[in-house]
């Protein structure tokens, strides 16, 4: 089995400097955390989370009749709490992935930006931490809420998790800065770093795999907008007037029609917009990945096991949340086990990568 | 770095530190109060019809409508912006690999920036005064972005690869 040599030490790959290693590892580990967040948010509270939605909604339509209007109030304040339940850990879900994939970004694109050594370490700290900070904010917002706050509509969690979202701009501006600065200085431009001409058979399954899936995403997103644009059927408005309307006569086989087509165009809407994220930022996630190919320290076989592995595990993602529309649990258990996968197939390339260092930090040992 | 290049990563990167100053500022000044109101006009909607007065309960529910699309809006400029400019630097980075004279590599570049910026900023402009424009701009932007893409996936196909494995 050929073993993948180490890169020269002065070719310029994703591991070379601190800060890229850095950005490296740390945007792989930010990635994976937030898909198995995004695995156990959809088992433990998704599901169970808009079941309880539509049971308060229910029961509070039931007291139309009665003219309980406070005990309705209760039923939405209620119902408030699950929303923000929900959209606190799919906001953490998705802020923990995308700041994975700038982290990655930027580590690509260090070679570029003309800044010292200790100002790119710096940066590179000040983002990985801040990264991490984001989402745990982000979080603790619904268990938080406004405890001891002095505002009247933020909290302390969401303080922070601004504080963090402000830290990141900056770190990014930095960044431009230090690109903008270089991009001026064409005579002192550094070559192009090896992992960009990188055409080995793992990284081509990737690129060709990211390619595809970014192209349907777009094509999904463009047909989903149009659909819902111009031929959507009963808009969200529409079913809640025939909820209220049929509350009040007390029709209850109307109301829980109403009902029916309330959590179809839910479920619709919920999984329409899933595909579409989930087939994009897999597409993303697979192009990034084809970068840092040659720096994953396996056999050719194995490297490329591990490549196709996760071209699956970006495809049957989204095709599992598409699934769960006409086959519920199991599209769910298909989406989880590819996300699963995918998590795997990213461990493992971190594995290599880590060899990888260790391999060049050896050779540099030698060589000292 | 090339001209093409240069343009799809710095207007990436840039595009993403002004999408994280918006989310910035919009967490902090608009989308608890807009939450806050949403949950107020559907439970209204409730309430008004509890107390028999049905066109007072419509009223709430337009409301709520209304405010769930501009949430909506608002959230996927924010999303969208984030995500496409990503997808800029991406390509920004394997633009070597794409198959395209240099001046067509800028004008494909080009086009691609122009749609990153004007896709999101369309979407939330259709909340606002200039909703006619937003929508001119976010179907001009997702075109763009759609055909640039294709062109972009089509130069990297045509582009031999260099067998080293």
């Amino acid at each position: 089995m050929a073993q993948t040599e180490p890169s020269s030490i002065k070719a310029p790959d994703p591991l070379a400097s601190n800060s890229q290693r850095l950005l490296t590892i740390g945007g792989i580990l930010l990635v994976a955390s937030g898909m198995l967040f995004g695995d156990i948010f959809a088992i433990f509270v998704l599901h169970p989370n808009n079941a309880r939605i539509g049971e308060a909604m229910f029961a509070a339509s039931q007291l139309i009749p009665a003219g309980d209007a406070d005990g309705i109030l209760a039923h939405f304040m209620a119902i408030g709490g699950y929303l923000e339940n929900r959209g606190t850990k799919v906001d953490t879900h998705s802020h923990i992935i995308h700041m994975g994939y700038i982290a990655l970004l930027l580590a690509m694109l260090q070679p570029w930006v003309a800044l010292s050594d200790t100002t790119k370490r710096r940066t590179a700290w000040m983002f990985i931490i801040a990264s991490i900070l984001l989402p745990i904010s982000i979080f603790s917002i619904h268990y938080i809420g406004l405890a001891y706050s002095p505002f009247e509509h933020i909290g302390w969690a969401s303080i922070s998790a601004d504080a963090c979202g402000a830290a990141l701009a900056v770190a990014v501006f930095i960044q431009l800065w230090g690109l903008w600065k270089g991009a001026r200085n064409n005579s002192d431009s550094p070559p192009t770093p090896k992992y960009l001409g990188d055409n080995n058979a793992a990284a081509r399954v990737l690129l060709a795999g990211g390619l595809l899936l970014l192209v349907s995403g777009f094509l999904y997103g463009a047909a989903y907008a149009a659909w819902s644009q111009f031929g959507g059927g009963t808009s969200e408005v529409a079913i809640l007037k025939a909820i209220v309307t049929q509350a009040a006569a007390s029709n209850q086989d109307l109301l829980g029609a109403a009902f029916g087509d309330f959590g179809n165009y839910q479920m619709y809407r919920a999984i329409n917009v899933a595909v579409h994220t989930h087939i994009n930022e897999m597409g993303i996630l697979l192009l990034l990945m084809s970068f840092v190919q040659s720096f994953v320290n396996y056999s050719n076989v194995v490297r490329n096991r591990w490549a196709k592995l996760a071209v699956l595990g970006g495809f049957g993602l989204p095709i599992g949340i598409l699934l769960e529309i006409n086959f519920g649990i199991v599209g769910s258990i298909l989406a989880d086990s590819f996300g699963f996968l995918m998590i795997v197939s990213l461990m493992a390339m971190l594995f290599g990568l880590l060899r990888h260092t260790g391999a060049t930090d050896a050779q540099k040992g030698a060589s000292a | 770095m090339n001209t093409a290049k240069r343009i799809l990563i710095l207007t990436g990167i840039a595009l993403i530190a002004c999408t994280m100053a918006f989310g910035v500022g919009y967490a902090l000044f608009d989308e608890h109060q807009t939450l806050e109101g949403m949950g107020m006009y559907m439970a209204g909607g409730f309430m008004e019809a509890a107390s028999g007065n049905m066109g007072a309960a419509f009223e709430s529910l337009d409301a709520y409508g209304a405010l769930s699309q501009e949430y909506r809006n608002e959230v996927h400029s924010h999303g969208h912006w984030g995500m496409l400019s990503l997808i800029l630097i991406i390509l920004g980075l394997m633009f070597d690999r794409v198959a395209l004279s240099e001046k067509n590599g800028v004008m494909l570049a080009s086009l691609l920036a122009f749609s990153t910026a004007a896709f999101p900023l369309g979407v939330l402009l259709q909340i606002g005064p200039a909703a006619g424009l937003g929508e001119i701009l976010s179907v001009v932007g997702s075109v763009g972005m759609i055909i640039g893409l294709l062109v972009a996936v089509f130069g990297i196909l045509k582009n031999t690869p260099n067998q080293t494995d």
